[in-house]
């Protein structure tokens, strides 16, 4: 009986004294759902977007702003997170994180060592974006109020996820993939380029919502191409969508072709690109082919083109732009010394023993030589509701 | 520590030495005089009178018999327990009128009075001899009457038992939609017989003994002879006859005595109002105890998965009757995590919740004065005083309880911004989860363990709570009920019991009882698989219908 009674004393004390151990209740919580990297003369310059939560969810509507921003500067990004205290009123809570951005500067600079908190500390989860702010301040992107989502961080992150979805330049990147590809010697990285609009001061004032159209807004750009862990350029539109053609990561999209008297347009349903490497003399080739259906979505065209035996015509014009659109992303790559498709992986994969001989100069040497050949297959399944369009004469 | 538990051997000590100085008074033990019937009959009557204290209830009618008038006799009964019409017709008219006009009358002269009584005279139909005044003061207090007759030894015993009592009712514990709607009542009699009337087979045993030193109450334990674990009802006596109390009133007193594990809050053995859940139990092999003045019939050995069952599963269609199971697992899961769930959630592990939710519990959380697990042990217990409160009072004020209880809790303390919506919303579910366990007294161990879990998910979070998932499972799997493993077809795991645990399956593909029940008689039918008719026979038809 007296053990009996010793256990329960123990398992009594064992509840009472270790009491709640790092508990943190919710309203003593700041959510953050955005940080900003920048840089001020040698220190970080950090930006955290906290959730001002009473205002997103809450039940009475006040004039008050859904986030509020606070920044710190810091020799390492973890102090200058501690250093915030100094300006917050609660805990700042990481595991919501959306969003990172960097300033070009710091891309520039390097994003290896900034980032290294992010996947050493345990509160971060990688499944925030990581994103680059084009030619504007990092802090510029999370200081302004958005309309639709009352968060601005998610609603980057949601743009990101839909226009992935429908919008072949985009691509988002995650932590762990970033890491991956810093890391690998014959892969190499690309980060969202985000773009602030409209005048910034104003960007961040109640004011800024108030407005059918916002006259600040913050738009997806296309990618930002980094060599290593620096950022060396930017990929326009077309260049973008090659190369979320290349490495397969388009799930729908939009094409055009010219015709007689307008553009003829399809939706892209469904790709699929492979890649296969062929050892010639010594020198690797990629052959990348791809498979495209797609269904036709508009039609500006004088004539009825929407006849079977018009179809091979068709495929073949927009297999013709869809070869242009892949070596255009190719040559602006090379252009920029950057494998950015992971072609030397490719290598490293299927011939490990070449690979060892092109990997110490991989990205100025070998990638610059590599041959690509490209080939595509595109095909016409549906024709939408109508079969032949108004404007036929 | 070395104290303490010498403090607590020294208070026993002097508990034991109390209760040794105490005199115990036993009331039962026969004393010399008590035993025999003096044969002269006022004697008799004195002696009665003495032992019932002059008890108003007691009739005692003396009159005198016989052609001549001089035998004296004398009638014994109390007021109320008797059935009078039986009394007056059966016995006092006999006695007084009849007999002068048929049996005493010369030919019979040879026999004794008792003979003649017993062979001619008297028309009861359950009658038998007593010799000592033992049974004579129980048979009067049982509701018989008792007849003594000046000069003999011995006397009579009718069975005139006949009292005020509920009739058969629809059970309120355990309701169904589709089933019999026929429930115990508080007479043995009544529920041994509804219980034959679903089981007429000549293998339905009925044993029955008196438990309670003052209170004598009866109690039946039923089992079906060659089903039963011969063991097990063994058992079940002999557990029964080792109980030594001044009264038993209801079957939970019983239970009290008999259960395997005293130290737990799940309850090992099943009771219920239903004839059926107790005439199907039997057919299990389980042994039923019926205890007198209650209609609550305890079934033994019972498992946990029991307690999950309703005797409409077995009435409903087999498909419907397993989702209706899944259900109640869940809502069992439900009533006894949700809070504590909450609990360890939001205030150890924030990023475990989609960060649209995180903000609108944090958005409710604005401004409420307590910790999460303050707020709510506070809405719990609200809720259980509520609701212990609906089952006490008096029915006439159930309504006011009622608009209390949603409007002044449910709604102003959280427009007060004392607690937030999402804890009501969860008390809610909760309290309505709990209702679903079909049985009583296992959703009460549910409302137990809550406040359990609750403490340690607020000292540990969900490490907390897995922790007491694992007491739990240990627990349950420790106990036992009369032998039979409490969490039997899981653990030890069963594969023949598995069609009728979580899943039900249909009645012609679950032949077998209870494995560890019934022992060695486990088949239940051969009923085949309905099948449609084949394709010949359905032409076959459709010719004779032309035809």
């Amino acid at each position: 009986m007296s053990k009996k009674l010793l256990f329960l004393i123990i398992v009594i004390f064992l509840v009472i004294l270790s009491g709640c151990w790092s508990r943190t209740e919710l309203n003593e919580l700041a959510i953050v759902s955005a940080l900003a990297i920048d840089k001020v003369d040698d220190q970080y310059l950090l930006t955290v977007q906290v959730l001002n939560v009473s205002e997103i969810a809450g039940d009475t509507a006040s004039t008050r702003v859904a986030v509020s921003t606070f920044q710190e500067v810091g020799d390492s990004i973890f102090e200058a997170i501690r250093k915030l205290a100094k300006l917050s009123p609660r805990r700042l809570y990481f595991a919501h994180l959306r969003l990172i951005v960097f300033s070009e500067q710091v891309a520039k600079e390097g994003i290896q060592k900034p980032i290294e908190l992010f996947s050493r500390d345990h509160e971060f989860r990688t499944d925030f974006f990581l994103v680059v702010s084009k030619e504007k301040n990092a802090k510029s992107i999370i200081e302004i109020l958005t309309a639709v989502d009352k968060i601005p961080a998610a609603k980057i992150f949601n743009t990101i996820e839909v226009s992935e979805k429908v919008w072949a330049p985009t691509k988002g990147v995650h932590l762990d993939v970033l890491l991956s590809k810093i890391t690998a010697k014959g892969d190499n990285p690309v980060l969202t380029g985000v773009l602030a609009k409209g005048n910034l001061k104003e960007g961040g004032r109640l004011e800024n919502v108030e407005a059918v159209p916002s006259p600040t807004t913050i738009e997806l750009d296309h990618l930002a191409v980094f060599k290593g862990d620096k950022l060396v350029g930017w990929l326009n539109e077309k260049e973008s969508k090659g190369y979320n053609y290349i490495n397969d990561n388009v799930k729908g999209t939009v094409g055009t072709i010219e015709c007689e008297g307008g553009n003829f347009t399809v939706e892209v349903i469904n790709t699929k690109t492979d890649r296969k490497v062929t050892v010639n003399q010594g020198k690797p080739k990629i052959s990348i082919n791809i498979e495209v259906e797609v269904s036709i979505a508009e039609v500006q065209c004088d004539e009825n083109i929407i006849e079977e035996e018009k179809f091979d015509q068709l495929e073949k014009k927009l297999e013709e732009v869809t070869v242009d659109i892949l070596e255009e992303g190719i040559m602006c790559a090379k252009k920029m010394e950057s494998d950015i498709f992971g072609f030397g992986e490719t290598i490293h994969k299927k011939e490990p023993k070449l690979w060892n001989k092109l990997k110490d100069n991989w990205d100025e040497q070998g990638f610059i030589d590599l041959e690509v050949e490209f080939k595509a297959n595109i095909s016409i399944r549906r024709t939408g509701t109508i079969q032949k369009p108004y404007t036929e004469k | 520590m070395k104290k303490l538990t010498e403090w607590v051997k020294e208070v026993k000590q002097q508990k034991l030495n109390k209760e040794e100085k105490t005199p115990q008074i036993d009331l039962n033990s026969p004393t010399e005089d008590d035993s025999i019937i003096f044969s002269s009959l006022k004697e008799n009557l004195d002696k009665v009178r003495n032992d019932l204290g002059g008890s108003q209830d007691v009739i005692i009618r003396e009159f005198a018999f016989g052609e001549d008038g001089t035998k004296k006799i004398a009638i014994l009964y109390t007021d109320g327990l008797v059935n009078s019409a039986i009394v007056q017709e059966l016995i006092l008219k006999t006695l007084m009128v009849d007999i002068r006009v048929a049996h005493l009358k010369g030919e019979n002269l040879q026999q004794t009075t008792l003979e003649i009584l017993e062979k001619h005279s008297l028309t009861g139909g359950e009658m038998k001899k007593v010799s000592d005044l033992k049974a004579v003061k129980h048979d009067i207090l049982s509701g018989d009457t008792v007849i003594l007759i000046d000069g003999e030894k011995e006397g009579f015993t009718v069975g005139t038992k006949g009292w005020e009592h509920r009739g058969v009712e629809e059970p309120s514990s355990q309701t169904v939609v589709r089933g019999p709607k026929e429930g115990f009542n508080e007479m043995l009699r009544t529920n041994t017989a509804l219980i034959r009337r679903k089981i007429k087979s000549p293998n339905l045993w009925i044993e029955q003994m008196k438990i309670g030193r003052e209170s004598q109450t009866d109690v039946a334990i039923l089992y079906m002879n060659g089903i039963a674990n011969k063991e097990i009802v063994d058992e079940v006596k002999s557990r029964l006859k080792r109980i030594d109390v001044d009264g038993i009133f209801e079957s939970g007193n019983i239970e009290e005595f008999i259960q395997d594990e005293i130290y737990t809050p799940f309850p090992t053995i099943y009771n219920t109002e239903r004839p059926d859940a107790v005439a199907s139990g039997l057919l299990e092999g389980r042994v039923a105890i019926i205890v007198d003045g209650t209609p609550f019939v305890l079934l033994a050995p019972a498992i946990f998965v029991q307690f999950m069952q309703s005797s409409e599963d077995y009435y409903q269609r087999a498909d419907i009757s397993t989702a209706l199971r899944i259900l109640r697992y869940t809502a069992f899961m439900l009533a006894l995590l949700v809070p504590s769930a909450y609990i360890a959630v939001t205030t150890f592990h924030q990023e475990m919740l989609p960060t649209t939710l995180l903000i609108s519990l944090a958005a409710q959380r604005e401004g409420v004065p307590f910790p999460a697990v303050v707020e709510a042990l506070l809405m719990e217990i609200t809720f259980e005083i509520l609701r212990e409160a609906g089952i006490r009072m008096p029915r006439a004020i159930g309504s006011a309880i009622s608009i209390v209880g949603a409007l002044v809790l449910g709604q102003a303390a959280v427009e007060a911004g004392i607690v937030s919506s999402v804890m009501v919303i969860i008390v809610s579910i909760t309290a309505i989860s709990s209702f679903v366990i079909p049985e009583y007294n296992l959703a009460i161990s549910i409302r137990l363990l809550r406040f359990v879990f609750m403490i340690l998910a607020a000292t540990f979070g969900l490490f907390g709570i897995i922790i007491g998932l694992i007491f739990l499972v240990t627990h349950l799997t420790s106990l036992r009920s009369f032998g039979v493993p409490y969490l039997s077809t899981f653990a030890p795991l069963n594969s023949d019991d598995q069609g009728d645990a979580i899943l039900r399956l249909p009645q012609w593909a679950n032949f077998s009882r209870p494995r560890l029940i019934s022992k060695g008689n486990s088949s239940r039918g051969k009923t085949p698989a309905p099948e449609p008719p084949s394709p010949s026979q359905g032409k076959k038809q459709d010719e004779e219908l032309s035809e």
